[in-house]
């Protein structure tokens, strides 16, 4: 540590060296006779030593050197507090921007982790008074500015209750809420300019750079966030000003979301630009933030056709707030249209193909219950949208795409309701009678792996298949007006019960097989387990992949198989009855 | 009532009236006209329109309007009414809207009261339009223009659409499509013709690109005149066929009577997926023999696609899918060796090695592969392989010397260069800056051995 008397020949140096005679040496030893002051709690004194007139020329020249250990002042609250506030204010006003901003840049580069949010709202007011005095290359600066602060908040961990995001332990919604502060009077500026002239190349970087700006914003924090819009938390706060900055920057919500080309998408990634632009989709169709100045002269068929998009890009996550948000577009998507109105062309589109296979993974691998279900629900409303030939296509596709008794049986349920409807009067003409029944029978009446198959595996969809079956036999009025239509459902009917028949033998002697070595084991446990076997297969109908039976513990094994022989029984008396069913309608006509 | 008066009666209760323009004459969009356009034409399907509007519900009340956003509205002009399909809009924009824009002049100023059923509905359009409303709109029209279809959106083809299409669906790269085409520049006719092609192949039959890239943006039953720029024509070089100079723009009329788009793996079943696998097979091999590498890569990788994951076939359909799927992947790497892509040769030889263990051209083909990526030990044993199980392929034998040379070159090479190293090490200790000449000459003995396998490589290609 140098003595006094060294310090004063140091401070008389440099109040007479011209700026462009001053070391590196210099800036280090005012900055370590700054930070030394400081630690001493001499704020005060600091103060008044840069304010002194004789002073300003090295404050101006090194001043900025101090902006890192004033500004760990401030976030430490020590009790110099005031003093180091007017001190960075003098210094925000005699140092030059371009070396402030310098240093304000590194010091957000350095952060230190514990302490983001607090370093983050003690910065934003001085970095915003810097980056207004800026001349040429502001642009550039602001969007720095801009994506360095953001890349620090992204550290924080989001809150996932609203607990939570009003206790906001860890400062992240408070520096949201500056970071939109700082935006703010940029956004104003662009939106001020007129807009008859042509932007300067300036004008245009700022434009862009606020652009990049909202984009982050909407995939970090805005996609993960949970959102309500009847508590209008900080984090909705953020999400308006965002949603509210996109047009005030000249990018109309409609244009991003609509008629995006791909250049210009070019300027991010394409992915997270997609994300971007979903969640965008997301707060205006669901949230209905800036639903006010959205056009409201689409056709709701085009707003679902361009929604589609981010609807299949959200599905496609395994975040659970990314699922929310999708199947939450989803429905609103289709809410608006009408239902039996979409036509059979429409799944020709990549993404009306991509969006459903989307949602029926989250169906049969999604872990979260709380996702099958509302997922389960928007798959029925897809269903009920489309035309009569649409849902035609639609169900052959997932019976040879899921591979997933649960949702087979699913669509089958869904293939009786449509029988049902089309015998209704005034509904004939619905696809779901004559040929086109066959060709869907044809791929609901078969077993995939013959006599082979794991019955308890398909056993969802064997009995669904079975149900429906009996329906159409005992509605035989309205198939039997087209003999041959009647006479090949018999033909398919036959063949599958006697396959059936094969298959339900070879099964139950497996699993009774399988059973009794079970018993013999463990006869006692049995026992306790047996009450529960009913239980169990109902829950398993639409919950996660059949698991193999030796990962089970042999109480669960024994349930499984219990109530397997269960099921066969049932499904043996389905047909003992199908059969009869026949037999009847035979004696009467003839 | 003159256009004045209406306009002064301002924002309260709007009176629905005008002249009824629905086809169907059922009174749901009638127009009143404010002010006349001073344009003569009518904008097209298709057009991208640029509109100012103010939108009132019959109340009064203001709920959407372009003039507060100060930003004008365009989208692109639909077709409006379809025939009876019920009231489903194929349009970006409601009904009223697309059959009322379709009528407008340019600088025209124009009232539209929409009933529900050609605007939103029972559904309404939360939170701003409530089930059932009547929409008027005050409408003006600034521009209209054709569409540019080109993925930069350079401008380089515009379309103008005459007849409408049908459905949503376009034909793809490979699609079989019905068209008529006429050509035409600076007012002459250069090219008339029907013709049926699958769209890739439109090359051949003296079509630019553009044409096809036209093509591929058209529904079925579209009729459209398209302005194509001469970097989606003839280019520079012009046509001598027909006549064209460089850098001449080129106008086609295009009718797409028919298109069927290649269906979705799903939607095949396993007869119809060997059947067209064979079908594709002979396409690809004839784009083979004409030298065109890429397209016939994209038949074969149809064919891996379709039966890649087909399960559940019977013995013999089983046997003819893994046939074709080895000669898939066994031309795939052939077209690749062509291509120049080593890789993906690798790819597909081990997937031909998986259905076919010791597949003499996999083996080969890899070899080469490998040879081309200069590893050389690899490629070796690949030939070797080949020579052992099958002594009569000459070809193997002679490309298992070639490699041996090859690393024996290789490790001279990497002698002279650690030797060098360590020349130049101790040149530098003992500072004979002389040296480094010797070096130099070295360096260039070596450019000439490269040329010289370079031609050995040819020659040994020519016997394969």
């Amino acid at each position: 540590m140098a003595t006094e008397d060294q310090v004063k020949d140091m401070i008389h140096r440099w109040q007479n060296t011209p700026e462009d005679d001053l070391k590196p040496e210099d800036y280090e030893q005012f900055k370590s006779l700054g930070s030394a002051s400081l630690t001493q709690g001499d704020g005060a004194r600091l103060m008044e030593f840069l304010q002194e007139e004789k002073n300003q020329g090295m404050v101006r020249s090194m001043g900025c050197v101090l902006m890192a250990p004033l500004l760990a002042q401030v976030v430490k609250k020590e009790k110099s507090l005031a003093h180091c506030q007017a001190a960075i204010t003098h210094l925000t006003t005699t140092c030059r921007p371009n070396q402030l901003l310098h240093s304000l840049l590194e010091l957000i580069e350095d952060i230190d982790p514990g302490a983001i949010s607090e370093t983050v709202l003690a910065l934003v007011p001085h970095l915003q008074t810097v980056l207004l005095q800026l001349g040429d290359g502001k642009a550039a600066c602001v969007g720095s500015a801009l994506s360095g602060l953001q890349r620090q908040l992204s550290r924080l961990p989001l809150p996932y209750t609203r607990q939570q995001e009003e206790a906001d332990e860890h400062g992240l919604c408070r520096g949201y809420g500056a970071l939109a502060a700082l935006a703010r009077p940029f956004v104003e500026e662009v939106k001020r300019r007129n807009g008859d002239r042509v932007a300067t190349a300036e004008e245009e970087e700022l434009r862009t750079e606020l652009l990049k700006f909202c984009m982050r914003s909407l995939r970090e924090p805005l996609l993960e966030a949970e959102l309500n819009r009847d508590s209008k938390s900080s984090l909705w706060l953020f999400a308006t000003e965002i949603m509210l900055s996109l047009p005030a920057i000249q990018e109309s919500p409609s244009e991003l979301l609509f008629f995006s080309p791909p250049k210009k998408s070019a300027q991010l990634d394409v992915s997270p630009a997609m994300e971007s632009r979903a969640c965008a989709a997301y707060l205006l169709f669901v949230q209905l933030i800036g639903i006010d100045s959205f056009p409201a002269v689409f056709s709701p068929l085009f707003v679902l056709q361009r929604n589609m998009d981010y609807i299949s890009q959200l599905l496609s996550s395994k975040n659970e707030s990314h699922l929310l948000k999708g199947l939450a577009l989803f429905a609103k998507s289709l809410e608006r249209v009408q239902d039996h109105s979409l036509p059979v062309s429409l799944l020709e589109l990549k993404s009306f193909y991509s969006a459903p296979q989307n949602l029926r993974e989250v169906l049969t691998d999604c872990p979260m219950r709380h996702l099958r279900q509302s997922g389960l629900q928007v798959f029925q409303l897809f269903i009920d949208k489309l035309d009569a030939e649409a849902k035609h296509k639609f169900f052959r596709c997932m019976l040879k795409t899921s591979n997933h008794a649960g949702v087979e049986s699913y669509i089958v349920k869904n293939i009786r309701n449509q029988v049902e409807f089309s015998m209704k009067p005034g509904n004939a003409n619905n696809g779901f009678l004559g040929e086109e029944l066959l060709s869907l029978l044809g791929l609901v009446l078969c077993l995939p792996q013959g006599a082979g198959t794991d019955l308890l595996n398909s056993m969802d969809r064997v009995m669904e298949g079975l149900n429906l079956l009996r329906y159409l036999l005992l509605r035989d009025e309205d198939l039997r007006s087209t003999t041959d239509v009647w006479e090949k459902l018999s033909g398919i009917k036959d063949e599958y019960l006697k396959m059936l028949r094969v298959c339900l033998g070879i099964s139950r002697g497996y699993y009774s097989a399988e059973l009794k070595a079970l018993r013999a084991d463990r006869k006692m446990k049995a026992k306790e387990a047996r009450e529960a076997a009913r239980s169990s297969r109902l829950i398993k109908s639409m919950t996660v992949k059949h698991e193999e039976g030796s990962n089970m513990s042999p109480e669960v094994q024994h349930q499984v198989l219990q109530s397997a022989l269960v099921t066969f029984d049932l499904m043996e008396s389905l047909i003992v009855r199908i059969e009869e069913i026949t037999e009847e309608k035979l004696k009467i006509p003839n | 009532m003159t256009a004045e008066e209406q306009l002064s009666e301002g924002q309260h209760a709007i009176p629905m009236e005008g002249e009824d323009i629905t086809p169907k004459k059922d009174g749901g969009v009638l127009k009143l006209v404010k002010r006349e356009g001073t344009g003569t034409e009518l904008p097209m399907t298709g057009d991208k329109v640029f509109v100012h509007y103010v939108g009132t519900l019959l109340d009064g009340s203001h709920f959407d309007s372009s003039r507060d956003r100060e930003e004008k509205f365009s989208f692109e002009l639909g077709k409006g009414c379809v025939g009876d399909q019920s009231s489903l809009s194929l349009g970006q924009v409601i009904k009223a809207w697309d059959i009322g824009v379709a009528t407008m002049k340019v600088g025209e100023l124009c009232q539209l009261s929409c009933k529900p059923e050609y605007a939103y509905g029972s559904a309404g359009s939360p939170p701003k339009i409530p089930p059932n409303a009547t929409l008027v709109f005050e409408v003006e029209l600034f521009e209209f223009r054709g569409e540019d279809i080109t993925e930069a959106e350079d401008g380089g083809i515009v379309r103008r659409i005459i007849t409408k299409g049908q459905g949503y669906s376009k034909p793809n790269e490979g699609a079989s499509v019905d068209v008529t085409v006429v050509g035409t520049c600076e007012g002459r006719v250069f090219d008339e013709r029907e013709l049926k092609f699958e769209v890739g192949d439109g090359e051949g039959l003296g079509l630019p690109v553009g044409v096809e890239k036209a093509i591929m943006a058209m529904e079925q039953e579209e009729e459209a005149i398209f302005n194509i720029k001469p970097k989606y024509g003839f280019g520079n070089a012009g046509n001598a066929k027909y006549n064209i100079p460089g850098g001449a723009t080129l106008h086609y009329k295009i009718k797409l009577t028919a298109f069927e788009k290649a269906k979705e793996s799903w939607e095949m079943n396993t007869v119809e997926k060997l059947e067209q696998s064979t079908i594709v097979k002979d396409k690809g091999t004839q784009y083979f023999k004409e030298g065109k590498y890429k397209q016939a890569s994209v038949q074969y990788k149809r064919i891996v696609s379709w039966l890649e994951h087909e399960s559940g076939l019977s013995e013999e359909d089983e046997k003819n899918a893994k046939a074709l799927r080895l000669a898939a992947h066994l031309n795939l790497a052939m077209c690749f060796l062509k291509l120049q892509e080593p890789n993906t040769v690798l790819e597909n030889c081990d997937k031909a090695l998986e259905l076919q263990a010791s597949n003499e051209k996999a083996l080969f083909r890899r070899g080469e592969a490998l040879f081309s990526m200069k590893e050389f030990d690899r490629a070796r044993d690949d030939f070797q392989q080949v020579v052992q199980l099958y002594p009569a392929n000459k070809a193997a034998k002679s490309q298992v010397s070639l490699c041996q040379k090859r690393i024996k070159e290789q490790h001279e090479k990497d002698k002279l260069i650690y030797g060098n190293m360590f020349q130049k090490f101790a040149d530098r200790d003992s500072k004979k800056e002389a040296e480094t000449g010797k070096s130099e000459g070295k360096a260039s003995e070596n450019d000439g051995m490269e040329v010289e396998n370079g031609e050995k490589e040819v020659a040994s290609e020519a016997k394969v």
